[in-house]
């Protein structure tokens, strides 16, 4: 009881500091350096979280933001999402207009409770709290304050006062409230200050506090957005939820704790148990056994996102997925690995944070950091890594989703951080071969074949495994990049067997008026299926370096026979570049009857600082160009 | 615009059909055979991720015990799933509303999976548990399920009623979707008292429709409180009508489309009238176009408050119409300030949430409220106006015949000055008065007042778009080859040209084009007029310099970036018509001094088409001289709306269009 009382009073003194009062918010107080650029200005920002035991904790939040025109709007809105585990004792806000005056204040009733349901789920026990003044008579400030409780202490905020592009701040501040003996662990990014720390009787507060930060802007193939900016990031010691207890400063620690949430839901009913044994006794070979189960698995089962059960984090038992043959990326996960344990084989349910362009983890600050599970089973000499949530892809291949990443491993013995398959620019191969012929008319027929590998073949993938014949159809109609085309015929054959997986195409492709005609002269641009579009605007402010993550090799040959009467007026050069962003050769022939081209793009990947932008501008915009240069072919007299 | 509603009324149905032989599917809940799993003998698009076998639909009213009549629908669905694009089917999610006082209820769910395996039907049933309640608002709430043990080949089965105590919303039936549909059947039983008008549209045909009359019981129980229940019993005939369509096409969304829902096989249900018999009075409900405008007109939650004083609104509208000369002054000095001040929550409502004042105050509401607002707000100073409700493309049609006004979802003004009418939207802050956005030129909408209630047609065939662009290059002393560009825009594209200043900026606007025109060409003198005057449209201007790299041959396109790349209509067939929003007519002109030193080795060959004769043309026009190198471009359409059958030619016309923009010029360096 003392204790919350002087935590209570702790807390009330410092509100009442920070309530300034009306007419601060004037725009005419903001300094003109945080108006360059900003659509919005956050006038003050004060984070009050305290972990109250090892269950409970609670957050107070207060911010005030200038509106300054339209495209600063969408900040105004204000969401809070709760759900059994946190609750939202209190919303208030005020409207406040340019100088400071204020309109007025959120009514209840004009608070919205919305679905937390995602379109892409059936069900999520989230639900979410909205509000908007939809004022907009620029510029205006509207004021929050909010009041959390927590029923659980696994997920700690991130203090990011700079969360958006085009937001100047002028205050804000964090502080954490534990108890004396807490081991509060927090990672700083872009921020060199120790927090101010001051001790109270029984409780720990630790202050971060920052002013004045001009708005930025991204840019093309900058860093993680956290890299950019002032960010600290929290993490739990000791924690709980719903019964269940872990510690998270070592990633051993949370991937106890995670295995802890899983353990003893891996009971298969008895028919299973023995088509497990019916499928894998005959087999010698692990690695076979494993991909018999996997097929096994992909065929019996599908992706269905149920967000319940420990704030989303406990899966659904075998048996649920064993009866409904469907279940989220943690009970497929589940289940397979129990499949795999009664053939007697170990496999390991692994965290990791998935998405083509996913940020990535901070590796030395063990938290929650991960949005998707995935499966590795260790064998002698390599890993096979199960994505359990496709019904296709073949057994030891990781996507783009979720390759050349950090992901948590986890088993009785806790969790420990390694990184998936990484595919490169050997792996990430595509290879082009086009035969066909132009007529007078600039008419194309061609046979198209192709040979697409790892992550240059996924989203072919998906479409020829999920869609129908006739979706395919619809799709290869309408994503070619010709002016008016047609695919006569499609055939698709996958090697699966191959590691990583190959899938081989063949188009059958016509394209009327391919080539322009202008009196005698045909236009013809060799490139028909494979040209970049990147081209970068200059920007001789470039703030950031440049990450470029995809590696990749395509290889295109296309060989066209031209209708006879003609020469060749004009054609390409060859070309060669090579630069530290890739490597870019082309070359044009052309025979009696024939245009012959070569091309060849590889893209690398690196870090490079911001004074290579001009480079990577000039190189991209080269290969634009090389790209759609044409062939002029001439009618002989 | 070819609204295609035909219309049927029930009674007069029940009359002439009585007594046709009946064609019923012998299909039941729980009863798949291996048989089923067959579907060789149906002939379908074999390219379907999934095929509806059946789709049957039930309403009956029942007397319920609030004094009141209930309707019961009933609805019996088996899918087969074909491929796992079609796994979505499983996943089922049924709307149910309540309004405080009325619900609807679901009852009796549910729902099974059948796989068939080693030549035997193994059933998965759906359990309790795995039902979901998905509350979205205070009204609805959704129950979502999937079907455990689907795999592509699964047939699906799901059975459900709703009881609801919204009689009057008989519901819809569609019998068209996107998956194709072997058997669709909808029956309803209608007690003698209810009359309904049935609207039917699309254009697949009934296989069966049927009419007859039926033995009908309704008890209805008004709990007395302390006292006896007030109970009334019904025994008579009700109609109950039938209706069945075989092998019904998916329907698939296609560009320049409204909305499907114009398109789609479908049966709706309006409350015409009730009349106990044919002694009693005749309760109207739906009545026609003068009761529903003055029921508007009277209601709290659309035009009750444009004829009050709403003094409230004296003080500001003095200041905003201060110095105001003339009323047409005043009406934009309005209009401007709705726009300007108010921001729009919701731009599809046809009646108020909140009351005039309450918008007012808090500078916000939907789009009844803005406009309605702006319409008391030009009464309140002595001007003409009134709203026009209207229904936006993306909604659909609207019903010209009966006031239907579930079909309207959208409130404009309608003011006037001497002898003139404006069309005000002040709901779009970049819109120019007397200018309304694209999506309401959707054909009919109704102005709503006392005297008149007339029909206003907004067609997209009446709205232009027209567009000039002037390019012009000439020699400047140094021998540079250096282009003036201009364009005036239509005003749909000023308008989102304008939207995407907003959110960039006027600089970023032009950085594209130079990133566009990349590093060999610089542009400078960048303008763009009437950006601020919303009621014009833009214009944008640059100059650029070409670089001269002095090569044999020179090639380039004398469209420039302007020209058309792609055909915008790539499918080769077409169902149903080509919506586009406005009449388009793009002419572009070119003019060019040769570079010094170099000839004119060709040109392209002029030409000029029709579009199915006077529908629209296309002309590309050549010109050269010695110096000089001129071309014209116009594309023009008379009409935005095309049927399918005129489909294949408007193709070919774009088609034609690409090919013709494509060419090149051809220069020669002089020996």
């Amino acid at each position: 009881m003392i204790k919350n009382l002087i935590i209570f009073l702790f807390f009330s003194v410092s509100i009442m500091r920070l309530y300034a009062g009306n007419g601060d918010y004037a725009v005419s107080n903001i300094p003109a350096a945080l108006l360059k650029n900003a659509n919005v200005v956050k006038r003050m920002e004060e984070i009050k979280f305290e972990i109250v035991d090892i269950g409970k904790a609670k957050e107070y939040y207060k911010y005030a933001i200038t509106i300054l025109n339209e495209n600063g709007d969408k900040a105004a809105k204000f969401y809070e999402s709760y759900d059994k585990l946190r609750s939202i004792e209190s919303i208030d806000a005020v409207l406040y207009d340019g100088n400071g005056k204020k309109i007025k204040s959120l009514k209840k009733s004009d608070i919205e409770d919305l679905s937390g349901t995602s379109q892409e789920s059936l069900i999520e026990s989230e639900r979410i709290k909205f509000h908007d003044f939809y004022y907009k008579v620029y510029p205006y400030t509207v004021e929050y304050e909010v009041a959390i409780k927590f029923n659980y202490t696994m997920f700690f905020p991130i203090w990011e006062p700079q969360d958006k592009e085009h937001l100047s701040v002028e205050e804000s501040k964090m502080t954490v409230i534990c108890p004396q003996d807490y081991k509060l662990r927090y990672k700083a990014f872009n921020f060199s200050k120790q927090p101010l720390e001051a001790s109270q009787k029984s409780a720990l507060s630790y202050t971060w506090e920052i002013a004045n930060l001009p708005a930025i802007e991204s840019e093309y193939a900058s860093p993680d957005w956290y890299e950019l900016v002032p960010t600290v990031m929290l993490g739990p010691n000791e924690f709980q939820v719903e019964g269940y207890k872990g510690t998270m400063d070592t990633w051993k620690d949370f991937g106890k704790f995670i295995y802890s949430l899983k353990v003893g839901r891996d009971e298969l009913p008895d028919d299973i148990k023995q088509k497990v044994h019916q499928m894998t006794d005959g087999l010698s070979d692990q690695k076979q056994k494993v991909s018999r189960l996997y097929e096994f698995l992909q065929q019996n089962t599908r992706y269905v996102s149920v967000q319940l059960g420990i704030g989303g984090w406990q899966p659904f038992d075998a048996k649920y997925v064993a009866s409904k043959k469907y279940g989220d990326c943690k009970a497929l996960t589940n289940y397979m690995y129990s499949l795999l344990k009664e053939a007697g084989i170990k496999s390991c349910y692994t965290l990791i944070r998935a998405g083509q362009n996913a940020s990535s983890i901070v590796s030395d600050f063990p938290s929650q950091q991960f949005n998707h599970v995935i499966l590795c089973v260790p064998l002698s000499k390599d890993s096979i890594w199960l994505e359990c949530t496709s019904q296709s892809l073949p057994a030891g291949y990781l996507s783009g989703f979720t390759a050349n990443r950090y992901a948590l491993m986890i088993d009785e013995s806790g969790g420990t951080l390694v990184r998936t398959p990484k595919y490169g620019l050997k792996e990430n191969l595509q290879e082009r071969k086009i035969v066909g012929a132009i007529n007078d008319e600039g008419d194309l027929s061609s046979t198209v074949k192709t040979k697409y590998k790892a992550i240059q073949q996924d989203e072919l993938e998906s479409m020829i495994n999920y869609l129908s014949k006739d979706k395919i159809m619809e799709q290869l109609k309408k994503e070619i990049d010709l002016p008016t085309y047609d695919v006569v015929k499609f055939d698709y054959k996958e090697e699966k067997d191959v590691s990583p997986p190959v899938i081989d195409e063949t188009l059958e492709l016509t394209a009327s008026n391919y080539a322009q005609v202008s009196g005698r002269r045909l236009f013809v641009n060799p490139n028909i299926l494979n040209k970049t579009y990147r081209k970068l605007k200059e920007d001789p402010d470039r703030k950031y370096g440049i990450e470029l993550t995809l590696e990749y090799r395509d290889i295109d040959t296309v060989e066209l026979n031209i209708p006879s009467g003609y020469k060749a007026e004009s054609i390409p050069p060859d070309i060669k570049y090579e630069t530290k962003f890739g490597k870019y050769t082309s070359t044009t022939k052309v025979t009696d009857d024939k245009i012959i081209y070569v091309r060849q793009n590889e893209k690398y990947s690196g870090n490079f600082p911001a004074s290579d932008y001009p480079e990577l501008a000039k190189y991209y915009e080269q290969l634009y160009k090389a790209d759609r240069s044409k062939v002029v072919l001439v009618k002989k007299e | 615009m070819p609204i295609k509603l035909k219309l049927l009324l029930l009674a007069v149905l029940f009359a002439g059909l009585q007594g046709i032989a009946q064609d019923k599917l012998n299909i039941k809940f729980g009863k798949v055979s291996p048989e089923d799993f067959d579907l060789s003998k149906h002939s379908f698009d074999t390219g379907a991720s999934a095929v509806i076998i059946a789709d049957i639909g039930n309403t009956a009213f029942e007397g319920n015990n609030k004094g009141s009549l209930s309707l019961l629908f009933k609805r019996f669905e088996r899918i087969k799933i074909l491929t796992k694009d079609a796994f979505e089917a499983a996943n089922q999610s049924i709307i149910v509303y309540n309004d405080g006082y009325s619900e609807e209820k679901l009852l009796d769910l549910k729902a099974s999976t059948y796989n068939l395996e080693n030549g035997k039907v193994v059933e998965t049933k759906l359990d309790d548990k795995s039902i979901f309640t998905d509350k979205i608002t205070k009204y609805e709430s959704r129950k979502k399920f999937t079907l455990p043990g689907v795999k592509a080949g699964s047939i699906i089965e799901i059975s459900y009623s709703v009881r609801s105590d919204f009689y009057r919303h008989l519901r819809a039936w569609n019998f068209q979707g996107e998956y194709p549909c072997f058997w669709s059947e909808y029956e309803v039983t209608i007690p003698p008292f209810y009359h309904y008008v049935a609207l039917n549209q699309g254009d697949q045909n009934f296989s069966i429709s049927t009419s007859k009359q039926v033995g009908a019981n309704y008890t209805l129980r008004e709990p007395g409180g302390t006292g006896r229940d007030d109970i009334v019993n019904f025994n008579g005939t009700a109609t109950a009508s039938r209706w069945v369509m075989k092998d019904v096409p998916a329907l698939k969304q296609e560009p320049y489309t409204t909305t499907l829902r114009n398109h789609i096989s479908r049966i709706e249900f309006q409350l015409h009238y009730f009349q106990f018999d044919e002694t009693s009075e005749r309760h109207d409900y739906m009545g026609n176009w003068f009761i529903a405008s003055e029921k508007l007109l009277d209601n709290e939650n659309f035009g009750k408050a444009l004829d009050e004083d709403n003094h409230w609104m004296s003080e500001d509208l003095r200041s905003i119409t201060s110095g105001c000369k003339s009323s047409l002054e005043k009406m934009k000095k309005i209009y401007a300030y709705v726009r300007d001040n108010f921001t729009c929550t919701d731009h599809d409502a046809l009646y108020t949430d909140n009351s005039l004042k309450t918008a007012f105050k808090k500078k916000n509401g939907n789009v009844a409220e803005i406009n309605l607002l702006l319409t008391a707000m030009l009464r309140h100073e002595k001007i003409e106006a009134d709203p026009i409700v209207l229904s936006t493309r993306d909604n659909g049609y609207a019903s010209e015949t009966y006031p239907l006004m579930e079909r309207f979802n959208y409130v404009i003004c309608a003011a006037k000055d001497s002898d003139r009418t404006y069309y005000l939207d002040a709901s779009e802050p970049l819109l120019g008065f007397d200018h309304l956005p694209v999506d309401c030129y959707n054909g009919m909408a109704r102005m709503i007042n006392k005297e008149k209630p007339y029909v206003k047609y907004f067609d997209s065939d009446s709205l232009k778009e027209q567009k000039m662009t002037q390019v012009l290059i000439i020699n400047d002393e140094k021998g540079h080859s250096v282009g003036s560009f201009q364009s005036l825009l239509g005003y749909d594209e000023s308008y989102d040209l304008r939207e995407r200043i907003r959110k960039k900026s006027t600089g970023a606007i032009f950085s594209d084009i130079q990133t566009n025109f990349g590093s060999d060409v610089k542009i400078e003198n960048t303008a763009i007029d009437s950006l601020n005057k919303l009621e014009e449209p833009i214009k944008i201007s640059y100059d650029f310099t070409l670089k001269n790299e002095g090569d044999e041959m020179i090639y380039f396109n004398p469209m420039m970036s302007e020209g058309y790349k792609d055909n915008p209509f790539k499918s080769a067939v077409r169902k149903y018509p080509v919506e586009m929003p406005y009449c388009m007519d793009e002419l572009y002109t070119f003019s060019m001094e040769i570079p010094n030193g170099y000839t004119v080795e060709e040109v392209p060959k002029s030409a000029r088409v029709a579009l199915n004769e006077n529908q629209g043309m296309f002309e590309y026009l050549v010109q050269k001289s010695d110096d000089k190198v001129m071309m014209r471009s116009r594309i023009r359409l008379n009409k935005a709306y095309f049927p399918p059958e005129e489909y294949n030619s408007l193709r070919d016309f774009f088609g034609y269009i690409v090919k013709k923009q494509s060419e090149q010029v051809v220069l020669k360096k002089k020996k």
